[in-house]
């Protein structure tokens, strides 16, 4: 039997209805945490989920499943480690095999100047609750056999930050069972069904228009990825977001066990191991905004030979598939989650290269928002008005690869 | 070869070999300077569509150089050295 | 005949044979069953060549001494911890091929196209997987990738039109018994026969198979739309018989037989053409047919690739997944090496049946041949790191070189406490030519500037300097430098700037961006790469500078041309360090013979470089900022306290409106200057520094420490940090970093008058026979060699003269150009000229024109084969057809100018880069000469 298949989540399909307490624009994993998080915090279930494609087709769908805390500032190790713990649980909570795996990441240092950057990263973690050290040449070895310490002769490792809760899961599986957690409480989802207009009843957003109908709502999130842009400019507003296309590709199965997630800033790549066995790899946007999910070869082949310099072992691996995301890149690398100033309208979004590792949090807070009425001090500093307000979440730590 | 962009001077060019500029444009329903400015600062169109942009050719003539360029495919419309 | 190896057994191949036909005269099926169709459609033939798995046996000609284990999940495994070496992480070389026209495909249709495509006077190229050559994508540019027999990677950049010719494949069965051996598709048959395979009793299954003889078939049993249906195979490992039945009929048939030959209908092979939609693409042949849907599969193992049964379809569909996406994903169909080739229609008829609607195909990707990551890293390059003119010195004293901010920069020489002294109590000299260095001038340049940066330009009198900010819209600082007007007042309006190392590869582009933005009428020369820059500082630096020849030295914040050690200098005072300082930018070619002149001269005060390690703990005791360490992407003058270097009262600027908006908003924190008094945060051995560390103010968390060298000197151990403002909006003055206590300070730690910095020197009371006499050398005029010198192509330093100056006075230059015959003139911009010569002439038609005799560029001359052997592996561009002509772009991933000539290429790229271009050309070509024919 193929232990791969899935056995156990079902999906259930309902008739879309009229009005609902809360509507959620976009099923990938911040809409559907969302509605999971209404659902079993909160009790809200008179809540529908409206996709345009299928249910974790966007980003959520396309990502390199990476999870973890390392961040540079203080809001955002405090948030994303609160999500690294939510991973941790999620597949006890939902009782389905998410293939979480905790295998910790290491961040190299090729550089005096990046030898500091992890040593602060690893200070400033470890202050806010994210558990990560800096580690010497030989135990980066130790933890990462497979590395050419020389990178090729060009890029020695002089060291590494080490974040032994960072994580991988598998990205489809999230999204489904926080679909199927939503659903079974009486969330509904609609996939198929674009979002083509919000209901404005004098200045306050009360519905959606929806290729299926009107649909009046007490609430609206939009948690669209890619196409942002767009529902706000439907509520009146426009966004401190470009969009840009990130690739990845996987690699056919590797018979030998790779365990850290390894990433490299001055190399700008990122790989780790998925449950199948497949190296799969990851580096930084592509440098023009763009809506297309066309891959380009520069992408595979930049990356290819970058990862060779440190994981010479990749030479005779065979590449099976590239594919793209479009990613919403805010101005300090920092999402943006909560109130937009127009009354019954909440947008999730900026999550740009780091949005997979963030989805149980991202939903549990703002699902809080939606319930309570409250901005949660966890997301408190990532509201759309901080530009405003000159308080950007400049995060030296996310920038570079996610 | 991803992005192909045509630089007047040196001929097309991988996109790699520059670096990209953003025109922008504050609406005119802004009025108080400070929106503007708040604006003009933080606020993108993000497109879907055909956009007017900057490209500055580093790993060549080191100029800069604008072109039409539709964000859905990627395909490039018209180039003239601005 | 050749004999290689399968699982240690030797094995015959004739000629023309592939590891598969080679197996199966063996005997020997590649994975042990399933269907094989011999296209390269399915992943039943898969086995591992030479320790590269994946690879399939039916696309793979056979070779002498392949080593073939049919463990095709397996490959070998790497060393991991042992003694022995690494493999080497080297890419696979590429050929890049510039045509019209690519057919992929030379089937009937194929041959066809590029028949018409020659025929129409194209530059046609093909590719067959007959001939090695597997298309693993069509990508944007256009650009097709292909492998090679010879073990390259071609990118063929073709300038019309892609026609894909690849033809269809061959739809497999799915029944119970699909996996076992003796199956093959009707192509595969007659592709066997015809390599002297016998198939014994055959039997076949759906079309009737072309290619095989009549007689050769004990039964035909048109399934399909012939109105039978396949129920299942059976055998023990290998087929026995096959069982079909009517449509409708209950009734068996059972038909012994050794092999089953299935004709199912056909698959178009379109994938390289739906991956490339909106490129200028043509299919032709059988990948332009409809793909035919088989019947509904009933059970049976569905995809092979990830092994997903019917049953395993039928189970996620009852649970909600409907979309084609989702059934994959929740089961991994066609997820495998054949990327659907063998599950898809059958996928697509199971969500037919089951759903209703026809859903499309999978979205096409590359890769649709898989190359391994040594392949595909073809023809790619890792970021070059610029070197100075001094590396070689460096490196001769003994510095360990470090990558900072894109350059090499020593780090330090070995004694980081000697360094320091040096500085302190001597004299010591830097290398700061990294630094970004611009010549502007022009009648727009005054207001230019005065509307990029925040401090009033115009009260910089001629001969003064001052440090300046760069700003971006947000108000947020990009970078420091210092503004230099030109002392000449004649020349009219002419500026100096430099920039920070780690922003010198921005600044051109920052500054042309807004020149053009203002409209301003402006000449901007970059000089980062022309300029050496070497920093003496210490209190011994003006009796140095004046054993070297030094006349007269500028004041605090001024700065003058004068020779030094016989080097044209202009010198300008300014201090990083905090002690007396001066910082020498003269001609990168005559680095070198400074730098060696001044340690002769320095050496009755032991003068001795310092290293960036050093100078990062010198300026921290002056409480200077470095960018990008002390600051963020956020960084306000506010926050910086550095608002005495913004006049908010002169006209606008880039960011003004920001910094007036944002002083509206309370501030939140601000980066200071911190003493911690003996004793010291606790730091261990390994890591001295509390850089990251958090600083509390008692119990709240209050930011953090961004620059502490771990040691102290006489006025305490200095750390500059972020502090956040506490909730009354006060900034504490006593906090605790790493629980101990430091008091936040105003001004520096070391000299907080700067009176060091500011020491008033009087170089006339140096006595004359202390001062030592170098000749000026100010080179000929000079034209280009002609002739390279004998043996392998080197880089040298290009003497050049670089004009900046309205293109119309360019264009009168070059009509009437007052340099000799031979020197080449190349227009690298319309406002940019870049003559081999080096005479002193003027622009007539431009007063503001900069003219500047220079090294920023090494040249290289290379004969017209090599050139395009190698421009072929390191060019990605097409190159120009006339002679002679100018190209400007990346080669080997540096930037460069080519000058094509008849019979031989000049290649330039600037002196940064030489050592790197140098090394990747040389390597380049021992690897073609390597891989000869």
């Amino acid at each position: 039997m193929n232990e791969f298949v899935e056995r156990q989540m079902k999906l259930t399909w309902r008739p879309p209805k009229k009005s609902y307490d809360v509507v959620i624009v976009g099923a990938g994993g911040h809409g559907l945490a969302t509605a999971y998080y209404l659902a079993t915090r909160h009790g809200i279930t008179n809540v529908a989920v409206f996709e345009r494609g299928y249910i974790g087709g966007g980003n959520s769908g396309r990502n390199t499943t990476i999870i973890r805390a390392n961040y540079g500032i203080p809001a955002a190790v405090r948030f994303y480690q609160r999500s690294v713990d939510l991973y941790r649980g999620l597949e006890e909570e939902t009782d389905r095999w998410l293939m979480h795996q905790q295998k910790g990441i290491l961040w190299m240092a090729h550089s005096e100047g990046a030898v500091r950057a992890e040593r602060m990263r690893a200070k400033l973690n470890t202050e806010f609750g994210a558990q990560t050290e800096f580690v010497g040449p030989q135990q980066v070895k130790e933890l990462c056999p497979q590395l050419d310490m020389s990178g090729g002769g060009r890029w020695p490792v002089l060291g590494a930050s080490y974040h032994p809760q960072g994580a991988t899961a598998r990205h489809d599986r999230v999204v489904w069972a926080l679909a199927e957690g939503a659903m079974e409480r009486g969330a509904h989802v609609h996939q198929n069904t674009p979002v083509d207009g919000l209901i404005l009843d004098g200045e306050r957003v009360a519905g959606v228009r929806t290729a299926a109908g009107d649909v009046a709502a007490g609430a609206v999130v939009s948690a669209v990825g890619g196409h942002v842009s767009r529902i706000a400019a439907m509520a009146g507003l426009r966004l401190p977001i470009r969009t840009h296309r990130l690739q990845a590709f996987v690699t056919n199965h590797y018979r030998q066990q790779f365990g850290p997630i390894v990433a490299s800033s001055e190399l700008f790549f990122y790989a780790s191991q998925t449950a199948r066995g497949e190296m799969l790899l990851g580096a930084e946007i592509d440098p023009q905004p763009s809506f297309s999910y066309r891959s380009s070869h520069d992408f595979v082949q930049d990356v290819c030979r970058r990862a060779l310099c440190l994981l010479p072992f990749m030479s005779n691996l065979r590449v099976l598939r590239q594919w793209t995301g479009v990613c919403d890149m805010s101005p300090d690398y920092s999402p943006i989650m909560g109130q937009t100033g127009v009354e019954g309208f909440y947008l999730t979004t900026g999550w740009g290269t780091w949005g997979f590792k963030a989805i149980p949090a991202g939903g549990e807070q703002m699902a809080a928002l939606i319930a309570t009425g409250e901005v949660p001090e966890l997301i408190a500093p990532f509201g759309l008005d901080r530009f405003a307000r000159d308080r950007t979440m400049a995060d030296r730590g996310s920038a570079g690869t996610h | 070869m991803s992005l192909r962009i045509p630089c007047p001077t040196c001929g097309d060019r991988s996109v790699h070999e520059f670096v990209h500029g953003e025109i922008r444009c504050v609406p005119d329903h802004l009025t108080d300077p400070d929106e503007r400015d708040l604006d003009f600062a933080f606020h993108h169109d993000n497109e879907e569509g055909v956009v007017t942009e900057r490209w500055f050719h580093a790993q060549g003539c080191r100029r800069w150089l604008e072109i039409l360029r539709d964000t859905t495919t990627d395909r490039i419309l018209e180039a003239e050295e601005s | 005949m050749a004999t290689f190896l399968v699982d240690g057994q030797r094995v015959e191949a004739r000629a023309g044979d592939t590891l598969l036909v080679a197996m199966l005269r063996t005997g020997v099926h590649p994975t042990g069953g399933g269907c094989l169709c011999m296209g390269g459609d399915c992943p039943n033939c898969l086995v591992t060549v030479d320790g590269i798995a994946y690879t399939r046996s039916c696309q793979a000609r056979a070779t002498a001494g392949m080593k073939v284990t049919r463990d095709h999940l397996g490959g070998e495994e790497p060393a991991l911890l042992s003694d022995e070496p690494m493999p080497a992480g080297n890419a696979a070389p590429v050929r890049h091929v510039h045509c019209d026209t690519v057919v992929i495909g030379q089937g009937d249709s194929g041959r066809e196209a590029a028949r018409e495509a020659r025929d129409a006077d194209l530059d046609v190229v093909t590719l067959d997987a007959r001939d090695g050559q597997h298309v693993t994508g069509v990508y944007p540019g256009p650009l097709v990738v292909a492998s090679d027999q010879a073990g390259r990677v071609l990118h063929v950049h073709p300038r019309r039109e892609i026609v894909v010719a690849t033809g269809a494949a061959e739809i497999q069965p799915v029944v119970p018994g699909s996996d076992l051996e003796g199956l093959v598709t009707a192509r595969a048959a007659a592709g066997l026969v015809a390599a002297g395979i016998d198939l014994g009793r055959a039997v076949a299954l759906g079309e009737s198979p072309a290619g095989l003889p009549a007689d050769s078939l004990v039964a035909h049993f048109p399934v399909g739309e012939g109105g039978w249906e396949l129920v299942r195979f059976e055998g023990n490992g290998r087929i026995e018989a096959a069982v079909v039945r009517r449509h409708g009929d209950a009734t068996e048939e059972r038909i012994e037989c050794d092999t089953a030959v299935l004709g199912l209908g056909g698959n178009p092979r379109n994938a390289l053409a739906r991956m490339a939609s909106d490129l200028p693409v043509r299919v032709v042949g059988g990948a332009a047919m409809e793909p035919e849907l088989p019947a509904c599969p009933r059970e049976g193992t569905v995809c092979p690739c990830s092994r997903v049964t019917v049953a395993d379809l039928d189970g996620v569909w009852k649970r909600g997944f409907h979309e084609m996406e989702l059934l994959k994903r929740a089961t991994l169909a066609g997820t495998g090496t054949c990327q659907g080739g063998v599950c898809l229609p059958y996928l697509r008829s199971f969500l037919l049946e089951r759903g209703g609607r026809l859903q499309p195909a999978f979205t096409a990707r590359p890769l649709n041949r898989q190359l391994t990551v040594r392949e595909l890293a073809a023809g790619a390059h890792t970021a070059v790191t610029a070197r100075s003119p001094l590396h070689d010195e460096h490196l001769s004293l003994g510095a360990r070189m470090d990558r900072a901010g894109g350059w090499w920069r020593p780090w330090t020489y070995g004694r980081k406490d000697d360094e320091y002294r040096s500085v302190r109590e001597r004299v010591s000299l830097g290398d700061v030519s990294s630094l970004g260095k611009m010549a502007i001038s022009g009648p727009d340049a005054e207001a230019f500037l005065e509307r990029i940066v925040p401090t009033k330009v115009a009260t910089i009198r001629p001969g003064r300097c001052r440090y300046v900010l760069m700003l971006d819209e947000r108000g947020y600082l990009l970078d420091d430098g210092m503004l230099c007007r030109e002392a000449d007042e004649d020349a009219g309006d002419r500026f100096f700037l430099t920039s920070t190392s780690g922003g010198s590869g921005f600044f051109e582009l920052w500054l042309r961006d807004w020149a053009e933005a203002f409209g301003c009428d402006v000449r901007i020369l970059n000089q980062t790469a022309s300029l050496a820059a070497i920093n003496i500082t210490g209190p011994q630096a003006a009796r140095l500078l004046a054993r070297a020849g030094a006349r007269e030295l500028p004041a605090f914040g001024r700065h003058r041309a004068t020779p030094i050690a016989g080097v044209d200098c202009r010198v300008v005072r300014l201090s990083f360090t905090g002690e007396l300082s001066y910082e020498l930018h003269h001609p990168a070619a005559d680095a070198r013979k400074l730098w060696r002149r001044l340690l002769a001269a320095g050496a009755e005060f032991s003068v001795q470089p310092h290293g960036l390690e050093t100078l990062l703990r010198l300026r921290l005791e002056k409480g200077h900022i470095v960018i990008g360490q002390d600051t963020d992407y956020d960084s306000t003058p506010r926050r910086l306290a550095h608002e005495w270097a913004v006049n908010l009262n002169k006209g606008d600027f880039v960011g003004r409106q920001a910094i007036l908006r944002t002083n509206k908003q309370p501030l939140d924190k601000r980066l200071v200057t911190l003493r911690a008094d003996d004793p010291p945060p606790r730091r261990t051995a390994e890591d001295p520094s509390a850089e990251g560390a958090a600083i509390h103010d008692g119990e709240r968390y209050a930011g953090y420490v961004t620059s502490d060298a771990g040691t102290a000197a006489g006025g305490g151990r200095p750390m500059l940090g972020w502090l956040y403002l506490d909730a009354e909006g006060n900034l504490p003055r006593e906090v605790t970093v790493d629980g101990r206590a430091a008091r936040r300070i105003d001004g520096a730690t070391y000299d907080p008058e700067g009176e060091r910095a500011r020491a008033v020197v009087d170089t006339a009371s140096e006595s004359p026979e202390n001062v030592r006499e170098f000749p000026l050398a100010r080179p000929e005029a000079t034209d280009l060699a002609i002739e390279a010198p004998p043996g392998p192509p080197r880089f040298r330093q290009l003497e050049a003269t670089r004009v900046s100056a309205t293109p119309a006075a360019l264009d009168a230059l070059i009509a009437e150009p007052p340099w000799p015959a031979g020197a080449l003139a190349f227009r690298t911009a319309p406002d940019e000229l870049l003559v081999t010569a080096s005479p002193d002439f003027e622009v007539a038609g431009d007063p503001h024109a900069i003219v500047e005799r220079e090294t920023a560029f090494s040249y290289v001359w290379l004969g017209e084969a090599t050139v395009e052997r190698f421009l072929d592996r390191e060019c990605e561009w097409r190159r120009p057809d006339a002679r002679p002509a100018l190209a400007q772009g990346e080669i080997a991933g540096i930037p460069a100018k080519l000058w094509f000539e008849a019979g031989r290429t000049l290649i330039l790229t600037p002196a940064p880069f030489a050592a790197a271009f140098q090394r990747r050309l040389t390597g380049s070509l021992a690897e073609i000469d390597g891989v000869a024919g």
